[in-house]
């Protein structure tokens, strides 16, 4: 064990109590009883703990009777002692965890980790515990409740009804996340190991989800309303996202009016940029890169079973600003009127190759208005919808009001 | 991870062939060799790029070493004059392939010429050039007119069109004159 991770610990629970205690005299304290004596650290910790406890005449240190929390006021860098019910256990991603999962109480959930040195007994789904002495940490910008070999845990007898709160999607934080909310998107699974990923939408906004591949796990019914459980919140990127692996999904009744948190842009399409048009794909699971002419993905090398997508990168500029966009298959095929099967044809006979297609797509694009919307990521949209604009007489009598009204 | 300040690609201004034709002021924001060059139209915007639909009139090929292309293209409010050489090969080649009359985009850049006698001339060097139907023309006129309009309420609020009011003395009310007849030209 590491003596300055029970030095920190030692520390942090008589800075609890409001002592000031000294972190080398706490060091090489611990250092002396398990160097020179022979002790093991965990009893050290509790010598030490115990001493210094005296020391500065503070009680209740990392005791039983530690003030009860609920959950959701926990913050990072605490130690507490919780009253949960297991909601949720997850495979552990490594030899050195024993159990994780998430535990919840009426006030929230949290995410658990047991580390296997520990030697903390195994919890049951779905049985309530009570967890004294654990400590709160920041994992993956959420709150994480560490159970370490200073936790006591004990079973209780209990069994009330727990019944989540719903947090609107526009107000999720990393963590653990319950929802009401429908299937808008179903996507293509990137991974073998992916069951089901997709967009989740309620009156707030939308939300990626995940759920891998896993015994007893089904997949959502796209546009069917769910109540889902105890799902994991991460971020990547500053975007959030759902694992639903440790959730509780419960199909619903009633729709619910999706909110679009997404950017509509009028536009003419100014510039249609290299890559635009017939691209060949890296066919290795999960990839999906672009290949360059020569066939060479810059991960997978050489690979001469690509497989071909169509897609345009322009910029769309109102007059005012200029922004990229990115525009998937089916809306160049709606834009252009080639379809993929077409394209792939035309660009197989012709002298120009894949360049012809480019050509193609650019002279239906380049220089038209058109509303993209979709959702904006590292400065560009990619466009869930591409339509063109059309002429309205309206808007002609407006301009004139506007033009010749001011002017008299 | 993302740079602080990412490029941001200059917005191409709507604008009407009349306006451009009175651009007499450019400028350099910068000291570095590849600041951009900007002017200023009457109405009080910097501009380094444009974006023009209209109609395709005359193109003319020049130049025996250096071939480059000229092309009038005509608006409600007058002609634009655009240039395509081999610093512009995307364009020179799609503008080789129109022929006149034909409705046109044209993307660009606006540049300042003065003459051995003393006049100024401004034409925009293509960027690209495709063709559009008359909706996509029509959709520019209204387009151009309200950016315009909107240039027009903010004259005197902006340092650019405090600039535009000391080199050109621009008078509002003669460009909302001229946007309201290029929207009188619309057909309904």
């Amino acid at each position: 064990m590491n003596l300055s991770e029970v030095t920190e610990r030692i520390s942090r629970k008589l800075e609890a109590k409001g002592a000031q205690p000294d972190r080398q005299k706490i060091e090489s304290r611990l250092r002396r009883l398990v160097e020179e004596f022979g002790v093991n650290a965990a009893e050290a910790e509790r010598t030490v703990t115990g001493d210094l406890a005296r020391e500065y005449k503070v009680t209740n240190i990392g005791g039983t009777s530690t003030e009860l929390r609920p959950i959701s006021d926990i913050v990072p860098g605490e130690w507490v002692t919780i009253e949960g019910k297991i909601v949720a256990l997850t495979p552990a991603l490594s030899p050195s965890i024993a159990q994780s999962g998430i535990v919840a109480d009426s006030s929230g959930a949290m995410r658990f980790v047991t580390w296997t040195r520990a030697n903390a007994p195994a919890m049951e789904y779905g049985h309530w515990y009570r967890i004294e002495s654990a400590v709160v940490d920041e994992y993956k910008g959420a709150p994480n409740l560490k159970i370490h070999s200073g936790t006591t845990i004990s079973r209780m007898e209990k069994d009330a009804p727990l019944l989540p709160s719903i947090t609107p999607i526009a107000e999720l934080k990393p963590g653990v996340g319950s929802v009401r909310a429908k299937v808008v998107q179903d996507w293509e699974v990137s991974h073998e190991r992916m069951l089901q990923t997709g967009l989740l939408g309620d009156e707030t906004g939308t939300i990626k989800f995940v759920t891998w591949n896993e015994e007893g796990k089904d997949k959502l019914d796209l546009d069917a309303v769910y109540n889902i459980f105890y799902a994991t919140v991460d971020e990547y990127n500053g975007r959030l996202s759902l694992t639903l692996n440790t959730a509780m999904y419960i199909a619903d009744e009633g729709d619910i009016e999706v909110g679009r948190s997404e950017t509509e842009i009028q536009g003419a399409l100014v510039h249609i940029a290299p890559g635009s048009g017939l691209i060949k794909r890296c066919p290795v699971e999960g990839c999906n890169r672009t290949l360059s002419r020569q066939n060479y993905c810059p991960v997978h090398e050489i690979q001469p079973n690509f497989r071909y997508d169509l897609r345009l990168k322009a910029v769309l500029d109102d007059g005012i600003r200029a922004r990229n966009v990115l525009v998937q298959r089916e809306l160049v095929e709606k834009l252009a009127g080639i379809t993929l099967d077409e394209a792939v044809g035309i660009a197989e006979s012709n002298p120009i190759g894949m360049d012809e297609i480019f050509y193609r797509i650019r002279n239906a694009v380049l220089g038209r208005y058109y509303t993209c919307s979709g959702s904006e990521f590292g400065g560009r949209l990619l466009a869930s919808s591409c339509t063109p604009v059309a002429f309205k007489p309206e808007e002609l009598a407006a301009l004139l009001n506007r033009a010749g009204g001011e002017s008299a | 991870m993302t740079p602080q300040t990412q490029f941001e690609r200059e917005p191409a201004r709507r604008v009407f062939a009349s306006e451009l034709r009175e651009t007499r002021y450019q400028f350099k924001d910068g000291d570095d060799e590849k600041s951009p060059t900007y002017v200023i139209l009457p109405t009080g915007i910097r501009s380094n790029r444009v974006f023009i639909v209209g109609t395709l009139t005359e193109k003319l090929r020049q130049g025996d070493q250096n071939i480059f292309y000229r092309g009038r293209i005509v608006d409600p409010t007058g002609t634009f004059f655009v240039m395509a050489g081999s610093y512009q090969p995307e364009a020179m080649q799609q503008l080789a392939r129109i022929e006149p009359p034909a409705f046109v985009a044209v993307v660009g850049k606006p540049s300042l010429y003065t003459t051995p006698d003393g006049t100024c001339l401004v034409s925009v060097r293509a960027e690209s050039i495709s063709i559009v139907d008359r909706e996509t023309r029509d959709l520019w006129v209204l387009d151009t007119a309200r950016e315009t309009l909107d240039r027009l309420d903010a004259f005197g609020t902006t340092d650019d069109s405090r600039k535009a009011q000391e080199e050109y003395g621009t008078q509002p009310a003669i460009y909302r004159k001229i946007v309201y007849d290029a929207l009188s030209q619309v057909q309904l």
